[in-house]
């Protein structure tokens, strides 16, 4: 190469990174020198430099080389050995996505638009909720201003590639000189190289979920400490202390058995190092009652205790009296013995019921409605009503005495997306669109409180396991903790990326657990406000969440129909439940945490063994067997979403969906000239699976078709 | 969701001219196409905006379809003002341009005030409502009419359906394990345990009312349908037991509750075997013949009942039965089977089906008949029960053939001494209920004949009670002309009645002499039989009508 050439490059090279002033300085030493300034290096017999060169001469602005380099780099990765092509094969999504999101920063959008297209179904299977929102960006301001898009720039995406696939990738890049895919590879994506064999593709779901920078702070937040055991001197322990007196025969069996589980998981406990320092802690300072419990021998004894955090309110006796003989009653449900499900059917409802819930003793359920009211039905007066009202229909409009039968509650002055009773029932606490959460007394009939504090649409709120504590959440990305007696938020939780949906208390209600349209559910410590724990798994926004009743455990239910069974204390998770193909409702588990409930927007109720699992888990992880957990049941509605499910007490299960009236699914059309689109109409298919949604412009051509699987 | 974009190689799916156009609808005449260039990618990153914030707010509406109101709650969570006049009322309807593949336009008719106000107000809607019922209890689900439909008839598909999705993870099971109840168990174990013992008819008659009037046996039904199948295979030679069967079916079918038509291409083949099948019980005292006679009965049931839903159902079980008939290797109690099924599927099906192969079914059976050419005493009592099938299938169907001419009998009740016209009407059927009786009679003579005398019955000895019974007609038949018997037989059978009026009498006359004419055709019908019968044919004739052609 000469050195001219050479002279010629550097200058193009500065010239067009806009380094001026040196420009000019290295064009005055030319003329000075009259030669190469460069005549120390001794470039002629490098060629990685000459190349290297080259290559930074090249207009580096051509958009088309994007689309080169990766489709290159894609047919090398399909083409690739088969044992490490999966590992390989990860690597392409963030290189698509920057690359598309490198061609929208530079203003290419025409080119960004074709290259997204071309490339993008390779990645719909698993990334179509993140594509979704990613094809809209189309302009350099807009990559500012979407979080998503922002969160991916600035974070490196961790991907665990084993020794050689790192190798072959690494030879690759530097045979092929594909310095921009390298380049985009070094600069959003770090290697966590392991020396062995591949992983077998299917088994970390992490690996392929791309979350901004969560990783890392994930892998932090998870490294603290949690207790999840329940609290001392629980209902269930008085339970079993006097239960001992009481239980008969084929009680007592059962708790031997599962006194040997508690065993093993005393065992396992043992393991879990620094959370059991808190316990031995707490253990020494309860000895004389250890004493005491260890005679019993019973699963919950066994279980680590936790103080509670907050002051806990005060059970009245009569209440507590209540609870005692319900959980002595309880019926002992499995695999075999099935619960009785009782269903709750709204009619009418005219598409207006945003939310349902049913009290702990099923009595009483309440309505949200979109048109901002709350209806609470009492449904033991029904009952004595209900027989007669079903059969003439005349006097379903009015109850049998020309009134309603039911309490409205008007009060909110937007669409109340949650109406949800404290645990004895005497309170009804909604959250609705108009940023406030009401308190309502199902004695009274009327509002106690407007809890104001949130700056959006209050997505959720939900009762502490013990009243008085309540916990919301909101389209502001925040949850938020408050008691009855205050009217400002106890705490504040931050830290979710987009609109916290749903908040469900921990059984020792330290913590609470929120679920996110970011697809995490996170674990927030009630006392300090910091987030204990981050869960990623979700391909989409978590609508539903529960916890099982040993404080171990949490089922989160999402868009898709996937409902996730964590473990708590390692923040992973243990079994996908698939089953499901629509929104997961609402999720229950029973009384002794042997099952889950979920309800669905296919019209079913499933019921999950969970108790195999959890014995099971140890022993399970090893192999790496996933597919453990099973739907034992199905119970099909006819034609009504379920909405809300709720065990008992007695471990009867509630349910409760409005009926869906038939299957008449027009279309619905809005004016949108504001955007320049005229219309946006909504086809929805007779079976509910799909739905397209077309927009219009007034030249009455379909701009952007939306379809909805 | 996944995102079609129609235009791949635009800047923008949302294309200049749009903001063109909307730029000027609100005034803005000199945009640049530049800037309009550079709104429209904009202009779609915020639709989609907007429309992801309403899918949210759709979710917590738990809904799965997108409503307008769910536009404007996005619109109202960006601090928007929502759209109105969208949100109230059905959807609105869209048409589509005549001659544009893609173009559409509201369907917006103008509305005249008047109208509107003088409208009456609308009904309000109805009230919302909790209606409570059971799911599942311990498990099961109830088969009432608040729950889906049984998963009795759907559960296959369903789990097809799981088997293709979700791979292992759902265990198949039997779908009938689902919703047979222990109680309903036990009731199928008694009943099969009825029906194979066959020691206590009164208690097994119990359970045949049971089965026909029981409400919530239908999980049950798959059960019965393969128990009759399995069992009617493998008991042939017990008689009884198939008897017993042949009942529990026609509960089943009595039964207002059950659904029985999807069972029913099960059932069909046990019961045609029974009504066919060359050997039916194994010891000679078993009436099979009877058996034969009830599924006969039972097969007419089921294809009046299910004959319009199932076309085919008829034509199929005919063309089983007539292939029998006319099949020569067939045994003869084969052939009294299908003679007997077709019997029972009404006059129509004789006619067509069984008259026509008379003659030469007739010569086929003839050698059988005759006590010197067959020997065998059983293959000839065989016959016999055939020919007597035969001739009563025959018989019956010319019966109701002559009983649809508008019908002697009834100017009967248009004369005014209604007495008479009751001892005229009621006759024949006295009359016929004689012939029945003595046809019905006969075999059992038959019986006693093969029992008691070695010479085997002849046919001589066998008719003499019919011929008794009717001897004017037999005397008389044979040398009168027709045309004579037209004129003579009202003026013999109304010679009673002549004082009434004689105008009447002349009336009638024309109207038989009508019913004549139409009828000719079975009136040679009738000449054909009685060649092929003989004197035999003639018990089945009304005696009005007998009279007549006489």
């Amino acid at each position: 190469m000469d050195p001219e050439q050479v002279d010629e490059f550097v200058m193009g090279y500065l010239k067009k990174k806009g380094f001026n002033s040196a420009a000019k300085h290295l064009q005055e030493s030319l003329h000075n020198n009259n030669g190469s300034s460069f005549s120390s290096i001794d470039y002629p017999n490098d060629p990685e430099l000459t190349k290297l060169i080259r290559s930074f001469s090249q207009s580096e602005n051509d958009p088309s080389r994007y689309r080169e380099g990766y489709s290159k780099l894609r047919s090398w990765g399909y083409n690739s050995l088969d044992l490490y092509k999966h590992e390989l094969l990860r690597v392409m999504y963030p290189v698509f996505i920057h690359c598309y999101m490198d061609l929208v920063g530079k203003g290419h959008t025409q080119e960004a638009r074709s290259f997204f297209n071309s490339f993008r179904k390779d990645h719909e299977m698993v990334h179509l909720r993140d594509l979704q929102k990613l094809g809209g960006v189309l302009a350099p301001s807009h990559l500012q201003e979407m979080e998503f898009a922002r969160s991916l720039r600035q974070s490196k995406i961790n991907i665990k590639i084993c020794q050689y696939s790192y190798d072959l990738l690494i030879q690759y890049l530097h045979r092929t000189e594909s310095t921009l895919m390298l380049g985009i590879i070094n600069e959003h994506i770090n290697f966590q190289v392991y020396s062995g064999q591949p992983n077998s593709a299917s088994d970390d779901i992490e690996a392929v979920t791309i979350v901004g920078s969560f990783h890392e702070t994930a892998d932090h937040v998870n490294q603290k400490e949690i207790h999840w055991g329940l609290l001392e001197d629980s209902l269930e322990d008085r339970l079993e202390k006097t239960g001992g007196l009481l239980s008969d025969s084929e009680k007592g069996q059962g708790e031997s058995k599962a006194g040997d589980d508690s065993k093993k998981r005393s065992a396992e406990i043992g393991k879990q190092g620094s959370s059991t320092k808190k316990l031995k802690k707490d253990k020494a300072g309860t000895a004389t009652t250890k004493v005491a419990r260890q005679e019993t021998s019973t699963v919950l004894s066994s279980m680590p205790r936790v103080k509670p955090e907050l002051a806990m309110p005060v059970m009245s006796t009569d209440v507590e009296e209540s609870i005692l003989e319900d959980l002595r009653n309880r019926v002992q449900l499995s695999s075999v013995a099935m619960p009785s499900v009782s269903f709750y059917t709204f009619v009418n409802t005219h598409n207006g019921l945003n939310s349902s819930s049913i009290s702990h003793d099923g009595s009483l359920v309440a309505g949200g409605f979109s048109d901002s009211s709350i209806k609470v039905w009492d449904m033991a007066k029904i009952g004595q009503a209900g027989s007669c009202a079903l059969q003439d229909d005349n006097n379903q409009i009015v109850g049998k005495n020309g009134r309603r039968n039911y309490t409205l509650l008007v009060g909110h002055s937007g669409p109340v997306y949650s109406a949800t009773f404290s645990p004895p029932g005497d309170y009804v606490l909604s959250s609705s669109a108009d940023t406030t959460i009401r308190l309502w007394s199902t004695k009274l009939n009327a509002n106690l409180v407007c809890y104001k504090g949130h700056n959006h649409t209050v997505w959720d709120a939900q009762f502490s396991p013990f009243g008085h504590y309540f916990a919301s959440c909101s389209h502001d990305r925040t949850a938020r903790i408050w008691s009855m007696d205050r009217m400002q938020p106890l705490r504040m939780m931050a830290g979710h990326l987009s609109d916290v949906d749903c908040v469900q208390w921990h059984p020792n209600c330290n913590y609470i657990a929120t679920g996110s349209s970011d697809k995490t559910v996170r674990l927030w410590d009630v006392q300090t406000g910091e987030c204990v724990r981050i869960f990623i798994g979700h391909r989409s926004m978590v609508l539903s969440l529960a916890m099982s009743p040993d404080g171990r455990y949490m089922a989160s239910g999402d868009e898709d129909g996937t409902i996730m069974m964590w473990d708590l204390s390692t923040a992973r998770c243990i079994t996908p439940l698939m089953g499901h193909n629509s929104c997961v409702w609402t999720l229950s588990y029973s009384g002794e945490g042997s099952l889950l409930a979920s309800g669905s927007a296919d019209c079913t109720v499933k019921l999950w063994d969970v108790s195999s699992s959890t014995k099971l888990t140890k022993a399970e992880e090893k192999n790496g067997n996933s597919n453990r957990l099973r739907s034992i049941r199905t119970f099909p509605t006819k034609s009504t979403p379920v909405h809300a499910l709720r065990f008992s007490r007695r471990n009867l299960l509630f349910a409760a969906g409005a009926y869906y009236m038939s299957d008449t699914v027009g279309s619905i059309f809005l004016n949108f000239d504001r955007f320049g689109i005229m219309a946006v109409f909504v086809n929805m298919s007779r079976d509910l699976r799909r739905a397209t949604c077309d927009a219009i412009d007034r030249r009455s051509q379909i701009v952007v078709r939306f379809a909805v699987a | 969701m996944q995102l079609a974009v129609e235009g791949e190689e635009k800047m923008s799916i949302v294309p200049k001219e749009t903001i063109e156009v909307i730029a000027q609808s609100i005034g803005i005449t000199n945009l640049s196409p530049e800037a309009a260039l550079m709104l429209a990618p904009d202009v779609e990153y915020r639709v989609r905006e907007i429309m992801q914030e309403a899918i949210k707010c759709m979710r917590h509406s738990k809904r799965t379809t997108l409503t307008a109101s769910d536009v404007d709650g996005a619109l109202n969570l960006r601090n928007l003002e929502p759209i109105y006049g969208f949100g109230s009322g059905g959807p609105i309807r869209f048409r589509k341009a005549i001659g544009h593949r893609d173009l559409f336009y509201t369907d917006d008719r103008e509305v005249d005030f008047k109208d509107v106000i003088e409208a009456p107000l609308p009904k309000a809607p109805l009230d919302t409502e909790i209606v409570c019922h059971w799911l599942a209890i311990e498990g099961v689900q109830p088969a009432i009419p608040e729950n889906a439909p049984l998963e009795v008839i759907r559960a296959p598909a369903e789990n097809q359906i799981y088997q293709q999705k979700d791979g292992p993870l759902i265990d198949i099971r039997l779908p009938v394990k689902h919703v047979l109840s222990k109680e309903l168990q036990l009731y199928f174990q008694k009943i099969a345990e009825l029906t194979l013992s066959k020691s206590n008819p009164s208690l097994f008659k119990e359970a045949l009312v049971s089965l026909a009037s029981d409400s919530g046996l239908h999980p049950l039904v798959p059960y019965f349908t393969n128990f009759i199948a399995d069992e009617v295979s493998r008991g042939l030679n017990d008689f009884l037991l198939l008897f017993n069967l042949m009942h529990v079916v026609r509960s089943l079918l009595q039964n207002p509750h059950i659904h029985i038509e999807p069972y029913l291409h099960q059932l069909m083949p046990s019961v045609v075997t029974c009504l066919v099948s060359r050997k039916l019980g194994n010891r000679f005292a078993d009436n099979h013949w009877d058996l034969r006679d009830f599924t006969a009965n039972l097969v007419a049931l089921i294809c009046k009942r299910f004959g319009n839903t199932y076309i085919t159902l008829q034509s199929r079980l005919t063309k089983t039965l007539v292939n029998a008939l006319l099949d020569p290797k067939k045994a003869l109690t084969q052939h009294y089977g299908a003679i007997q099924g077709l019997a029972a599927l009404g006059h129509n099906v004789v006619r067509l089906l069984v008259l026509s192969n008379l003659e030469p079914y007739l010569s086929l059976l003839e050698p059988e008949l005759d006590a010197e050419k067959q020997k065998n005493q059983m293959k000839s009592y065989e016959a016999w029960r055939v020919y007597g099938a035969i001739l009563r299938a025959a018989g019956l169907c010319i019966h109701d053939r002559l009983k649809i001419f508008p019908t002697l009998p009834s100017p009967s009740p248009s004369f005014p001494s209604k007495g008479k016209g009751k001892v005229i009407s009621t006759e024949p059927n006295k009359r016929k209920l004689g012939v029945d009786s003595s046809e019905n009679r006969s075999p059992h003579k038959r019986l006693i004949a093969t029992d008691g005398s070695d010479g085997g019955p002849s046919p001589m000895q066998v008719d003499r009670p019919t011929g008794d019974a009717n001897p004017p007609q037999n005397s008389v038949r044979p040398s009168s002309s027709e045309q004579a018997s037209d004129g003579n037989a009202p003026e013999s059978r109304n010679a009673k009645e002549k004082d009434d009026s004689k105008g009447r009498a002349i009336t009638r006359k024309a109207i038989l002499d009508q019913i004549w004419k139409d009828d000719l055709d079975s009136g040679r019908l009738l000449v054909k039989l009685h060649q092929l019968y003989g004197d035999r044919i003639l018990p089945f004739i009304p005696s009005t009508e007998m009279s007549l052609f006489l």
